[in-house]
């Protein structure tokens, strides 16, 4: 409740959740504001900003922008939360499994973490997306695939700071199972910073969805933010609005996300909300 | 005047036939012609492969017996004059002297006999169909080549241009693995130019070939093909003169109509009569509902096509009426026509049985989008736009080229798009899709949907084996006629690429193979 | 310190650095083993990967080169043996050794990235230097403001947007490519196009990840400012100036450096999508291509030829972080 109280005092993480609930509305509402389906070649190709009915412009095919940009929200939204989800299953079981049992179990776990913190995260997605054919599956499991490192950093974290405390200790002593602690114990103690992160992992899951779409490695049959902007890059000349307004999308949702996640952090966890990487 | 005369009065001239080609003085020799190559071409030789870069590219370095006007009619290559004997089974082919390889080497009626029926039969899948009707081959002096054919067949003398039977010299390729001949980076021929370098990724610099045969010519230096992956940068490199011509789909039909009006340039679809693209929505007739004639016509019926030819390739292009393109020989417009109506469609899908379940959809189909370019993609989206409409879902899935030919060649798809050469005459870029025993696993733009109808396979049999055009001209109306019925695939547009040059450059299309000549005659005034 | 012992740390620091290159390129080959394996179809189709349907010729010739009649630990040493030996197989869509397609555009890439790098840990600590030093102020707040927007662009977006206002509506600078072609330029005359050409690819690479060092570098300098050592150089009467860069600086960045180094893969694969908006010929472009036409070897050759530029990057900021603050090294260790 307090930090309820505190967050609602936080100027720039409150001004990310009103972002954030703007685009949820546009996300929700898209079907009855735009019921026309975004695929739809009614209006006349090229078309800028204004004419025709269509507000953002229309696209090569006389698609309407305002249409792609509102349902892409819900396509971006629902990639991006999934994909976060994905990341966080994978990181937080590979974290907490490391922070509890520790040693050589802690010791292979972490390589394994550095490898992929190595790695070019994007090359590895494009090759994943490639080899198993771009779908919304696909996509959702590439990109928690290469996102859960820093989650399994974090949980291994509050694992191992959280497994020397005394109700552990006292749980341990009364013969309580490892799940038992784990879930019980542990875990709810772990779970702010860990939702801190996921929530800025899912700003990311959008920006690393949208490069793939733009690449074009999405789902053909979605309209995403990425895609659009892929799809007007090479007109550019001639229909600047097909890229400019999906991409201020992007920016704003991703702007939002991250302003409500340090918000979110700052009022959570004072002590080391500030070093932020 | 018939052929003897005419090549008689070319020879006299010393110059190339007046066909709309202008004569260059003199002075005018020299000169460098930037150009565009896209895709990079993997390989030079025309021989081994025949997609469009390398034939464009190709047809520069290799030259063949004949070259074919804008009228699809036959006019002399390397051969000068030939002569058909009555009964229709023997050609005999009287060559240029003086012809030789550009490793100074000459070029003999041997190498045209090993080149047709030694190397081209093992490589090049329409020459392989072609040279298949030849019974023997021979070269009995240096500058005579006799072809004796199994049963008559009148297109014959439309298989011996630069795409279809480029000849390669003996004394390299004998005996050895084609394919893998150490010499192929070297692509010796005997056309007016030679490969100078190739340097991956940027350009192909071609020089003149010095010994070429032909008085006077090549008038040009050189021609560099440059390589700019980005179809932007392409446009723009034609917009500011870096490039002075480019053709087939260089620049994005988008952005073809600016340059329309740009004052230094000329703009002409001619050039393509030969090839005369055609396009259409293939289907699989082995999978349901596509095995079911009414399925295939109300497809016909939802695609507008007029919609399509403005919005995707904004008019630069025609609608097609069927399986023969309106440039290629024995068209018959006289066949059914299936207007823009989704009424008519769902009539047809009702009345097979394909009832709309409770969303309204009837059925889902996969639809496999071409890789090569965008307009495939959009052409796609507008598919699947169109059919929505009448309750069929196409789910679009992408793929890369090679991904591409195998499921097509392997009849591992439901729909998707394809677009072949007519190459001026039914027998030979037609009849190949449509007869049944074209139907060959693994082989790209063969009956690859699998179409089998024995009054359909009768009746192109009989064409091309009739030496009388009369005859010939009411065989093809009635297989068109049956084939529009029965829409094997959906013909959509006769696409119309452009050719678009600086004004200083002439004869820069000549006949109708266009881009892909030689270009000996080009000259910079 | 003394010299001796400090050259032994570096000695120590790259024997350690080269011991987990050879560590990362075998994972990175195995990986790239099993993953065209896992793939659908045949391993020896998705390697060809060649057009009209592989020619069934050079199916068997791979079958045999790869041995894939073999077990799978012998297929797997060959290949790891190959890997370490530099043959990164053959593209049979471009019909050249892989390592050779790599090596043609990797100086593009590395020219790209390098100076993005360069560019974004100069000109962001600088700047989050300043803003630390400034904090509180309108400009610290333009600031946050300022970093914030980027850190929330798409990278490839920014490219676009700056393609936008400076080519297509100023015209001061040209949109695609690395040169002019077909000009025939002296020496110097080439490299001032080239770098004319790099303006805009570099800024949108770097700009992102300048927003990022920015924020850090002065959330960094702020916190140092308040530490003790810091007030007892103040009361021992040390110029201003003298504390800003002898102390506060050092210890700021030694969080930026850690994360640039850790950004480094980032960094390298922001490359890939810059290079194909801006038609730049390095490695980005190459992958492009390469996913178009699903050619396996060269993207597999890409990925690990990448890994390897990143943990190069690695090397660099760990030898800055030991160059900065000797002293943070012996406490760790």
């Amino acid at each position: 409740m307090d930090a309820l109280r505190a967050f609602l005092r936080h100027p720039s993480g409150m001004a990310g959740l009103v972002l954030l609930t703007i685009v949820l509305i546009v996300a929700i509402t898209a079907p009855v504001v735009f019921p026309v389906s975004p695929w739809e070649m009614n209006g006349t190709p090229f078309a800028p900003p204004g004419e025709d009915g269509m507000w953002l412009g229309g696209d090569t095919l006389g698609r309407d922008v305002a249409a792609g940009v509102a349902h892409g929200a819900r396509v971006s939204l629902l990639i991006g939360i999934a994909s976060a989800f994905a990341a966080m299953m994978i990181g937080v079981v590979i974290g907490a499994i490391s922070g509890y049992f520790g040693g050589k179990v802690d010791l292979v776990l972490m390589r394994v973490t550095e490898m992929f913190q190595t790695v070019p995260a994007f090359i590895l997605a494009i090759l994943l997306v490639a080899t198993f054919s771009p779908s919304l599956l696909t996509i959702i499991l590439t990109i928690g695939a290469v996102s859960w490192p820093p989650l399994a950093r974090l949980t291994r974290a509050e694992f191992l700071r959280l497994r020397g405390r005394e109700f552990v200790e006292a749980a341990l002593c009364q013969g309580e199972g490892t799940a038992r602690i784990v879930l019980g114990h542990i875990l709810p103690n772990a779970i702010s910073p860990i939702l801190v992160v996921v929530s800025l992992t899912v700003a990311t899951a959008i920006l690393l969805e949208s490069a793939l779409s733009f690449m074009g490695l999405g789902d053909p049959n979605l309209m995403s933010w990425g895609f659009m902007i892929g799809a007007g890059r090479t007109v550019i000349r001639q229909a600047w609005w097909m890229s400019v307004f999906p991409g201020l999308a992007i920016l704003i949702t991703v702007l939002a996300i991250n302003l409500f996640g340090e918000g979110l952090s700052d009022v959570l966890n004072p002590r080391v909300s500030r070093r932020r990487a | 005047m018939n052929r003897r005369e005419f090549t008689a009065a070319m020879l006299a001239a010393g110059a190339a036939i007046p066909l709309g080609i202008t004569r260059a003085a003199g002075q005018t020799k020299g000169g460098t012609l930037n150009t565009i190559i896209q895709p990079e071409p993997p390989v030079l030789v025309t021989a081994f492969n025949q997609q469009q870069p390398t034939l464009t590219l190709g047809g520069k370095i290799y030259e063949s017996l004949l070259k074919y006007g804008a009228d699809l009619k036959p006019m002399p290559g390397m051969a000068q004059s030939w002569e058909i004997s009555p009964d229709g089974l023997t050609y005999t082919f009287k060559l240029f002297p003086g012809i030789t390889f550009h490793d100074g080497k000459p070029m003999t009626s041997e190498d045209v006999v090993f080149s047709c029926m030694k190397v081209l039969t093992e490589t090049h899948p329409r020459a392989r169909q072609n040279f298949a009707r030849v019974a023997s081959a021979e070269a009995p002096d240096p500058l005579t080549v006799v072809f004796k054919l199994k049963q008559p067949f009148a297109p014959f003398l439309g298989c011996f241009d630069c795409t279809s039977a480029p000849i390669v010299p003996k004394h390299i390729y004998e005996g050895t693995e084609f394919r893998k001949n150490p010499m192929n980076d070297k692509a010796i021929g005997t056309g007016p130019f030679k490969l100078k370098e190739w340097v991956r990724g940027s350009h192909v610099h071609l020089v003149r070939h010095d010994g070429y045969y032909r008085k006077d010519e090549p008038y040009l230096d050189e021609i560099i093909y440059r390589i700019i992956p980005d179809g932007a940068s392409r446009a723009l490199a034609l917009e500011n003169g870096t490039v002075q011509l480019v053709q087939w789909s260089d620049v994005e039909f988008f952005d073809v109509q600016r340059f329309k009006s740009q004052k230094n340039l000329e703009f002409t679809t001619k050039g393509y009569e030969y090839f005369a693209p055609h396009q259409w929505l293939e289907m699989n007739n082995r999978v349901a509902p596509m095995n079911d004639k009414r399925f295939r016509q109300a497809i016909m019926h939802l695609i507008d096509r007029d919609a399509m030819n403005k919005r995707i390739y904004f008019g630069n292009a025609k609608v097609a009426t069927g399986p023969i393109s309106s440039k290629t020989r024995f068209y018959d417009g006289k066949v059914k026509r299936y207007e823009f109506s989704i009424e008519k469609a769902t009539a047809l899908l009702d009345e097979m049985g394909l009832k709309p379940g409770a969303n309204g959809k009837r059925t889902e189909l996969k639809y496999l989008v071409p890789p090569y370019g965008e307009v495939y993609q959009r052409a796609g989206e507008f598919f699947r736009q169109s059919f929505s409409k009448a309750g069929i879902d196409l789910v679009l899935v992408g793929t890369d080229m090679a991904g591409w030919a195998e499921k097509v060649g392997n009849w591992d798809y439901e729909m998707t798009q394809n677009l072949l050469y007519q190459l001026g005459d039914p027998a030979l870029g037609v009849a190949r899709t449509y007869i049944s025993s074209n139907i060959k696993k693994g082989i790209l733009f063969s009956n690859t949907q699998g179409y089998s109808n024995p009054e359909v396979d009768r009746l192109f049999e009989e064409a091309a084996l009739a030496l009388d055009e009369a005859k010939r001209q009411e065989l093809y109306s009635k297989v068109q006629q049956i084939l529009v019925e029965d829409v094997p695939v959906a013909w959509t547009l006769e696409l119309e690429y452009p050719i678009i040059y600086d004004k200083a450059f002439k004869n820069i299309v000549t006949s109708g193979i266009g881009s892909h000549e030689t270009f000996g005659s080009v000259y910079k005034s | 310190m003394t010299g001796t012992r400090s050259a032994a740390r570096i000695a120590l620091l790259i024997v350690t650095w080269a011991m987990r290159l050879v560590a990362v390129i075998l994972v990175i080959a195995t990986f790239n083993f099993v993953l065209v394996r896992a793939a659908p179809g045949d391993p020896a189709m998705v390697m060809a990967g060649q057009s009209g349907g592989a020619d069934p010729k050079i199916l068997d010739d791979l079958r045999k080169e790869y041995g894939l009649d073999k077990p799978y630990l012998v297929q797997l040493a060959t290949h790891l043996g190959r890997v370490l030996t530099l043959d990164l197989g053959y593209s049979y869509r471009q019909r050249r050794p892989v390592l050779d397609l790599i090596l043609e555009r990797l100086p593009a890439t590395l020219l790209l990235t390098l100076t993005a790098f360069c560019l974004a840990l100069l000109i962001g600590t600088t700047l989050g230097a300043l803003a630390g030093l400034a904090a509180g102020s309108i400009v610290d707040t333009l600031f946050t403001v300022l970093s914030l927007l980027l850190y929330a662009t798409p990278v490839f977006w920014l490219g676009l947007m700056l393609v936008l206002v400076f080519s297509v509506t100023l015209g001061w600078l040209p949109p695609f490519g690395y040169e002019t072609i077909n000009a025939k330029m002296t020496a110097i005359e080439r490299v001032f196009d080239i770098a004319k050409h790099m303006i805009m690819p570099v800024m949108s690479l770097a700009a992102i990840y300048l927003a990022i060092y920015a924020r850090l570098m002065r959330s960094s300098i702020i916190e140092v400012s308040h530490q003790d050592f810091i007030k007892t150089a103040r009361a021992k009467g040390l110029a201003p100036a003298r504390i800003v860069v002898g102390h506060m600086l050092r210890n700021a960045l030694v969080p930026v450096v850690t994360v640039a180094g850790m950004q480094a893969g980032a960094l390298v694969g922001g490359a890939v999508v810059i290079e194909t908006v801006f038609a730049w010929p390095g490695l980005g472009r190459l992958t492009f291509e390469a996913v178009l036409q699903r050619d396996y070897p060269v993207l597999l050759g890409i990925f690990l030829i990448l890994s390897i530029i990143v943990i190069a990057l690695n090397l660099v900021t760990d030898l800055i972080y030991r160059l900065i603050d000797p002293r943070m090294t012996t406490e760790a260790a």
